[in-house]
C-alpha cells in the first residue's frame, strides 16, 4: 500500500494570500481570458450577423438565380444550402420554353442524389433516365409556368448542378451544402 | 460515423460557449439560468442525433461524449495550465477586507451575490468577511474576519 502524502506548509504548492489562505488565484491569467472572452463574443456576434444576413443558407445572401439568354428559364435555387434541411429549387418558365402545350427540361442526376430532391409539384407526365440526369415532360397551357423541386441534401459539400431545356443553353450552378 | 463527429463538435461548442459566458451559469443557479442551460442541451441534442433517433445512435452519442469528457478530465489532471483553461481559477473578490472591484467588474458579481454568501456562511455583514474567493465552479468562500 503506498504511504499516504502529507501536504504541509513546505510541500503546498499552492499560491497563497497574505501566506494565509491558499488559493492559487492568477488574475494575470484571467486578465488574458477576459481579453479573449471578448474575441470570442465578437466572433459570435459576427457568425449571428452572418446568419441573419444568409451567410449560412436560409436567407438573403443564400438565395441566387441564373437564366439563359433568352429568359425561357430562369432558376431560382439556395447557392448555400443545410443538410438535412429542405430548400426548393423553382424553375420559372416564359413562353419560349413551352411547345404543343408542353415544357421539356433535363436535371442533372446531381439534383437528385447530392441535393436530394424528394418531390416536384406539378408531376411531370413523362420522366426519361439518361445522359447523366432525368429528362422531365410537364403539361403546360400557358407562360408563366412554375415548377418546383423540394431538396433535402444530406451531404455537406459544395454540389454542381445543370438544368437544360430542349434546344437551349444549359444552365449551370452549384449549391455549397453546410453541415 | 457522422453521429459521433458531430457529438464531438457539439461538445466543444457547448464547452466554449458555457466557458465564456460568466462562471455563475454554472452554480448558484437561477431559474434564468436554467432556461439557458436546457435550452442550450436541447438544441445541441437536435443536431448530434440528427434524424436518426434510434437507441443505437444515441448510445453511440452518448458515449462518444462520456469518452471526450473523460479524456478532457485526465488532460486536466495531466495538465493544470489546461485545467486553467479549460475552469479558469479562483479568483479573490475581497482580499483582506478590501473590496477588488477589477474582479467583480469582470465577472459581472453583483453585491447581492456576496452578501448572500456571507448569510450562507453564518456571517451578518459584508464588512465581517476578510476573504472572499470566487471558487471555479462559481461558489463563493467566504473567511470571516478574526475577532
Amino acid at each position: 500500500m503506498p504511504e499516504p502524502t502529507v501536504i504541509d506548509s513546505a510541500t503546498d504548492s499552492i499560491p497563497k494570500v497574505h501566506d494565509e489562505v491558499s488559493v492559487g488565484a492568477n488574475l494575470e491569467f484571467q486578465r488574458k481570458w477576459w481579453r479573449f472572452e471578448h474575441i470570442v463574443w465578437s466572433v459570435f456576434f459576427l457568425i449571428l450577423l452572418a446568419d441573419l444576413l444568409g451567410a449560412f443558407g436560409r436567407g438573403w445572401l443564400a438565395k441566387a438565380h441564373r437564366s439563359t439568354p433568352d429568359q425561357a428559364l430562369t432558376v431560382d435555387y439556395e447557392r448555400i444550402a443545410r443538410a438535412s434541411t429542405p430548400s426548393i429549387l423553382s424553375l420559372h418558365f416564359s413562353p419560349p420554353a413551352i411547345r404543343d402545350n408542353h415544357i421539356q427540361v433535363f436535371l442533372s442526376d446531381s439534383i437528385i442524389q447530392q441535393l436530394g430532391a424528394q418531390r416536384i409539384s406539378p408531376q411531370p407526365v413523362v420522366s426519361a433516365a439518361g445522359e447523366g440526369g432525368i429528362t422531365y415532360t410537364f403539361a403546360a397551357t400557358r407562360a408563366p409556368a412554375i415548377v418546383q423541386i423540394s431538396l433535402q441534401p444530406q451531404f455537406p459539400g459544395s454540389h454542381a448542378f445543370r438544368i437544360q431545356l430542349a434546344n437551349e443553353p444549359a444552365i449551370q450552378a452549384s449549391t455549397f451544402v453546410l453541415p | 460515423m457522422p453521429t459521433i463527429l458531430r457529438a464531438i463538435i457539439g461538445y466543444f461548442v457547448l464547452l466554449l460557449v458555457v466557458r465564456v459566458l460568466k462562471r455563475r451559469a454554472g452554480a448558484q443557479m437561477t431559474l434564468f439560468e436554467f432556461v439557458l442551460i436546457f435550452l442550450i442541451g436541447g438544441v445541441v441534442i437536435l443536431s448530434t442525433v440528427g434524424e436518426d433517433r434510434s437507441v443505437t445512435n444515441c448510445t453511440c452519442a452518448v458515449i462518444a461524449v462520456a469518452l471526450i469528457h473523460r479524456t478532457l478530465a485526465w488532460a486536466k489532471s495531466k495538465n493544470p495550465r489546461l485545467g486553467a483553461l479549460l475552469d479558469g481559477t479562483p479568483l479573490i473578490i475581497i482580499n483582506k477586507g478590501e473590496w477588488q472591484q477589477e474582479v467583480a467588474e469582470g465577472m459581472y458579481l453583483r453585491h447581492e451575490d456576496l452578501e448572500a454568501a456571507a448569510r450562507s456562511a453564518n456571517i451578518p455583514r459584508v464588512e465581517d468577511i476578510d476573504y472572499a474567493i470566487l471558487e471555479r465552479n462559481g461558489s463563493i468562500s467566504v473567511f470571516p474576519k478574526e475577532q
